[in-house]
């Protein structure tokens, strides 16, 4: 069963053009033993919550009439909180964030929910989601830790440049259709802006190839709409501490191989 | 300061598995490749260079546009010239010195990590970055591994990448990141060019402030030349402490001893070089027991006892010259050396022997 409640504290963004991007009010909120408060304590997810907000802020500075922005929904899924159904909303409230409906579904449909609100992005803290809401097209990052301590007030997107220049012999897997449309819509929004202070950011990260692999993915991010930012080509250099100053809010995986790490 | 790497023989520490994961997944990938071109080494174990990209390359031209029509327009004359490449820049020569030390290094140790990496760090857009790429392609140049960061300061990078030795034509940079206790220098082209050795890489490095650290500097400025030689007369055996550029000259001395193993002693593809305006009679037996107290060997030591240094490094034509002073710097490049600034220490606060005094207000 799925109930849909709309947030009357902000405007809904237009259904057309908008680009609808799900996270789980367990992403969102933290709900630990001491829930005797009203409202919830921060998740994993608040930077990026901010950063996506961030967005639409300057989006609109530069045109007030804008309608390709963000579209943020909470899908509430884990029971407890479900219950508290009140809690999820006023925390929302309370910490003003963009969030324009809530849904309210099960682990078994809340499927249903992302393809009802055409969902181009969907973000959990679940590995089941992820591979349940990818097998059915769905772009579907999973969150950690890291994602808690990346800015709140630019949103940097990774792309792999690795998967990129190996071609697949099979048809491409729906994910990848929908990563590389959701792709070319954040290529959008990014032309926005100027090449630096801009709210949303791309990011290459070659890891294993060398030169030849990051100017491939370059080229080929370009040819898509995606204009990348920073680059970084390792070569087999490590990762961890690369990573961890880049600091990116997700990985968008839309090579054509689907080599995963 | 920049500490000298592992050995690749001493006992493997318990790595990483994520580490040696990416490792050898860009082993394999390099091996795959069918145009058979070198794999980057094990940053672990290789002495890292990271030069920027105007050190690089000669990008004189397009930092006008820059300076005068702002970073919109300098990215689009970069996207418009794409498949123009650029020319060589002040650490070229450097760049292709190393590549030949490699080549050397790799005949005579094929399994070896320890090599030089090579590592272009900018913080140019990453649009930039296909020129750039094409103009390393073009050059045919070992270059792999590379940061692009889109205007963010390159200094954490530097730390990630292991760096040994950072060239930038950015002295606020460099600056930093001797601060973060990495060997870094500011290059400048010279005035004029040289024919330079392409058989072997050749260092030259100023002694005080450099190599050494700046306290007899301190002495010469504050007490002047006689104070200097008896002080030094003086502490004859007492080592001097380390300078910012000490680590690197003995990554130097430690690819060196790998050819010398070799019975390549008179054919080694490295040369080092002290150019100091210190005398041998009066305080140059510090300088040398200071090297020799550290296992460090220096090939040629060359003491000027004030004698200006450009005629000298004219003869020596070192791929690169480091000295802390400008004055010295200004000097090398009318006579056509590649100089590199080391902002480090007392010179910084002197220019042609006089303090530097602080503007006055109104």
């Amino acid at each position: 069963m799925v109930s849909t409640i709309q947030n009357t504290d902000v405007k809904q963004k237009d259904a057309d053009h908008a680009v609808v991007v799900a996270i789980t009010s367990h992403a969102a909120f933290e709900s630990g033993a001491d829930d005797g408060d009203e409202v919830y304590r921060e998740g994993v997810a608040f930077p990026l919550l901010q950063a996506l907000q961030k967005v639409n802020e300057r989006l609109l500075e530069e045109n007030p009439a804008e309608s390709l922005l963000f579209d943020v929904i909470l899908i509430t899924t884990d029971s407890q909180q479900q219950q508290q159904s009140s809690r999820v909303i006023s925390s929302t409230r309370h910490y003003g964030l963009e969030v324009s409906r809530f849904c309210f579904s099960s682990e078994e449909d809340f499927i249903e929910s992302l393809q009802k609100n055409n969902v181009k992005l969907f973000l959990t803290t679940d590995t089941n989601e992820v591979t349940q809401a990818s097998q059915t097209g769905v772009v579907s990052v999973l969150l950690d830790q890291q994602t808690a301590v990346c800015p709140s007030e630019q949103l940097r997107v990774m792309f792999c440049g690795d998967a990129v220049i190996r071609p697949d012999t099979g048809p491409m897997p729906l994910t990848r259709q929908a990563a590389q449309s959701f792709s070319t819509q954040l290529g959008e929004m990014r032309q926005k802006f100027g090449m630096f202070d801009s709210p949303l950011s791309f990011i290459l990260v070659t890891s294993h190839g060398g030169r030849e692999s990051c100017r491939g993915a370059l080229q080929m991010l370009r040819s898509r709409g995606v204009s990348v930012d920073e680059a970084y080509c390792l070569a087999g250099a490590p990762r961890g501490p690369m990573l961890s100053l880049v600091q990116p809010h997700f990985l968008l995986r839309d090579g054509y191989s689907s080599l995963e790490e | 300061m920049s500490e000298i790497k592992p050995n690749e023989s001493a006992p493997a520490p318990a790595e990483d598995n994520g580490e040696e994961k990416d490792w050898a997944a860009a082993k394999a990938f390099f091996d795959n490749l069918k145009t058979h071109k070198p794999r980057p080494p094990k940053p672990r174990y290789a002495v890292t260079i990271a030069v920027s990209s105007r050190t690089l390359f000669n990008m004189v031209a397009e930092r006008k546009i820059y300076e005068e029509e702002g970073v919109e327009k300098y990215v689009a004359y970069q996207l418009e010239n794409e498949n123009e490449p650029l020319k060589p820049g002040a650490a070229f020569p450097f760049v292709k010195a190393l590549m030949n030390v490699n080549s050397r290094l790799r005949k005579l140790y094929p399994d070896s990590e320890e090599l030089f990496d090579i590592v272009l760090m900018t913080n140019n857009h990453a649009q930039v970055g296909v020129r750039l790429i094409n103009s390393i392609n073009h050059y045919d140049l070992t270059i792999e591994r590379f940061c692009m960061t889109g205007g963010q300061s390159p200094i954490g990078y530097l730390k990630a990448y292991m760096t040994n030795l950072y060239l930038s034509k950015d002295s606020e940079k460099v600056g930093e990141a001797i601060e973060e206790g990495i060997a870094a220098a500011t290059m400048f082209m010279p005035k004029t060019e040289m024919e330079l050795s392409d058989t072997q890489l050749r260092v030259a490095f100023d002694g005080d402030a450099v190599l050494f650290s700046d306290e007899s500097e301190i002495i010469v400025k504050k007490h002047g030349l006689d104070t200097f030689f008896q002080h030094e007369k003086e502490f004859e055996n007492k080592p001097l402490a380390q300078g910012p550029l000490k680590c690197f000259l003995e990554a130097l001395g430690k690819l060196q001893r790998k050819f010398y193993a070799k019975d390549e002693r008179l054919n080694c593809p490295i040369r080092t070089f002290l150019v100091t305006a210190r005398s041998a009679a009066s305080s140059g037996a510090r300088v040398l027991k200071t090297l020799r107290s550290w296992g460090l060997e220096i090939d040629e030591a060359l003491f000027l006892a004030g004698a200006p240094k450009g005629p000298l490094l004219q003869k020596i034509k070192p791929h690169i010259y480091f000295d802390d002073q400008m004055f010295h710097i200004e000097g090398a490049k009318e006579l056509g050396t590649i100089s590199a600034h080391v902002p480090y220490g007392i010179g910084q606060k002197y220019n042609r022997g006089k303090l530097i005094e602080p503007e006055k207000k109104e």
